[in-house]
């Protein structure tokens, strides 16, 4: 086949097929649990600092008291915020760095749809460093907590985390100080999360927990960040 | 006004009218008019700073037009369609490639995004085409620039384009990459071509015609000294 074949073998088609869009965002979704995956080393740091994290507070706690129940909400959660700020740190800044968020951005399919692969793969991966860090808590503090309940707690606080932080790391991604931007942006708006997350597991705990429906509270949480990111972030891309 | 090479008036396949794009309040380009004909070879030039990669930027919809308005075919480039994206194939100055996949995967994946049909097929047909068939699962990253370069070239022309929007294509091409850059982009026939350059002593192989920028404006030119600016002018008509 000669080189002027390579451009003329074929017709594009003009018009999307039905189901492109789905095939787009599985396309981003398996391209960027690759890239999870060969780009590691970020992931095995977040994992590493939350075991660290359940470790010393198993630790500090075992020194002070022999009740560690009404403590470990605050502690899981405390864990899956910092060790998520670690793991989705560089979600867009190696797409930016490599120019290759551009090549996204010019590919004919809508910017949600890169937004929701990306959104995709990173949740699976932060959930699989969560629940390890619930396997690992289960052990250090003697307490069940790897029950459905707990499981789904965590998947949608998750949800909620990876919706809200990846359009925050787009708006960072081109600014040198984007380690520390993204903390500081996230962490006060994710305090509905936080309450809400941590409310929820006291309650599966069976601790005081009050009367408001903290589950609920996640779920709205969860919604409310997933549909306005995936609404804001093609203004969070465009120059 | 858009002009064919035989004179008839065809609807022009990249045009701008009174096209202006500045970042706050510092201006890069303004009231930049002009058409190009379709399977037009348009050689962009300037200097450093011109404005030639702002204006491809606005042209593949990257940035937004501040004043003005371009369009590519049928399609308003404000608008940003898809329809538009999946006209024009992109070559920046950086091979926006993922360096920890390997080529093979880098082309695949573009071939999923753009739903191009029999996507190996494909992909096989250009990695061959542009000497990348054996090294197509080596990571990305351990391919010299000039390899890198190839592959970028490839990802733009995975959904076989009709226009070429090019910037610096030359960049760490050697002579067997530059004669596949003119034979599969370049020179390709039916195609539409905008290339910024700064390799002027290539644009008289090339182009039928040049766009300048300089000091915000951008004007039809002489192509190089080797291309004779009545064979260049026929296909740009531009006012600023």
């Amino acid at each position: 086949m000669s080189a002027h074949d390579v451009l003329r073998a074929a017709t594009p088609h003009a018009e999307p097929r039905a189901g492109a869009t789905l095939g787009a965002t599985c396309a981003v979704l398996a391209k960027d649990l690759r890239l999870l995956w060969r780009r590691r080393a970020s992931w095995l740091a977040a994992a590493t600092f939350a075991t660290l994290s359940v470790l010393t507070y198993a630790f500090a706690f075992d020194l002070v008291t022999d009740d560690v129940r009404p403590l470990l909400p605050g502690v899981l959660w405390v864990t899956f915020l910092f060790a998520g700020v670690v793991a989705l740190g560089r979600a867009f800044a190696d797409e930016t760095e490599q120019g290759t968020l551009d090549a996204l951005l010019v590919a004919p399919v809508p910017r949600t749809t890169l937004y929701a692969g990306k959104l995709v793969a990173y949740f699976c991966a932060l959930l699989a460093i969560d629940v390890a860090m619930l396997a690992l808590a289960t052990v250090l503090f003697n307490v069940g907590l790897l029950t459905p309940q707990l499981l789904l707690l965590t998947a949608l606080g998750a949800a909620g985390y990876v919706s809200l932080t990846l359009l925050l790391g787009t708006l960072g991604s081109r600014v040198h100080a984007r380690e520390v931007l993204l903390p500081v942006l996230a962490l006060p708006l994710l305090m509905p999360l936080l309450i809400g997350g941590v409310r929820a597991t006291g309650a599966a705990l069976d601790l005081p927990h009050g009367d408001a429906p903290w589950l609920w509270l996640l779920v709205v949480f969860t919604f409310w960040s997933a549909a306005a990111s995936a609404l804001l972030f093609p203004l969070a891309v465009e120059r | 006004m858009s002009v064919s090479p035989t004179g008839a008036h065809p609807a022009p396949m990249i045009a701008a009218r009174s096209l202006g794009k500045r970042y706050g309040s510092v201006p890069v380009f303004e009231d930049a008019t002009f058409a190009i004909a379709p399977g037009a070879r348009i050689a962009l030039t300037g200097a450093n700073g011109a404005g030639k990669s702002t204006l491809l930027a606005v042209l593949t919809t990257l940035a937004a037009p501040s004043a003005g308005e371009a369009w590519i075919g049928a399609h308003a480039v404000s608008r940003a369609s898809s329809a538009l994206r999946r006209t024009i194939g992109v070559l920046a100055h950086r091979p926006m490639l993922y360096e920890e996949l390997s080529p093979g995967e880098n082309l695949r994946f573009f071939a999923r995004l753009y739903d191009v049909p029999a996507a190996d097929e494909r992909c096989e047909e250009l990695l061959r085409a542009l000497g990348l068939w054996r090294r197509r699962d080596e990571p990305t990253a351990v391919l010299s620039r000039g390899l890198h370069q190839r592959l970028a070239i490839a990802r733009a022309l995975v959904h076989r384009p009709a226009v070429l929007l090019l910037d610096e294509p030359e960049t760490g091409l050697d002579a067997d990459g530059l004669a596949l850059l003119d034979e599969l982009m370049l020179c390709a026939p039916g195609v539409t071509v905008l290339a910024a350059t700064h390799r002027l002593e290539r644009v008289a192989r090339w182009a039928d015609g040049t766009l300048h920028c300089a000091r915000g404006r951008i004007a039809a030119s002489g192509a190089a000294a080797a291309t004779p600016v009545e064979a260049c002018a026929p296909l740009v008509a531009v006012r600023t």
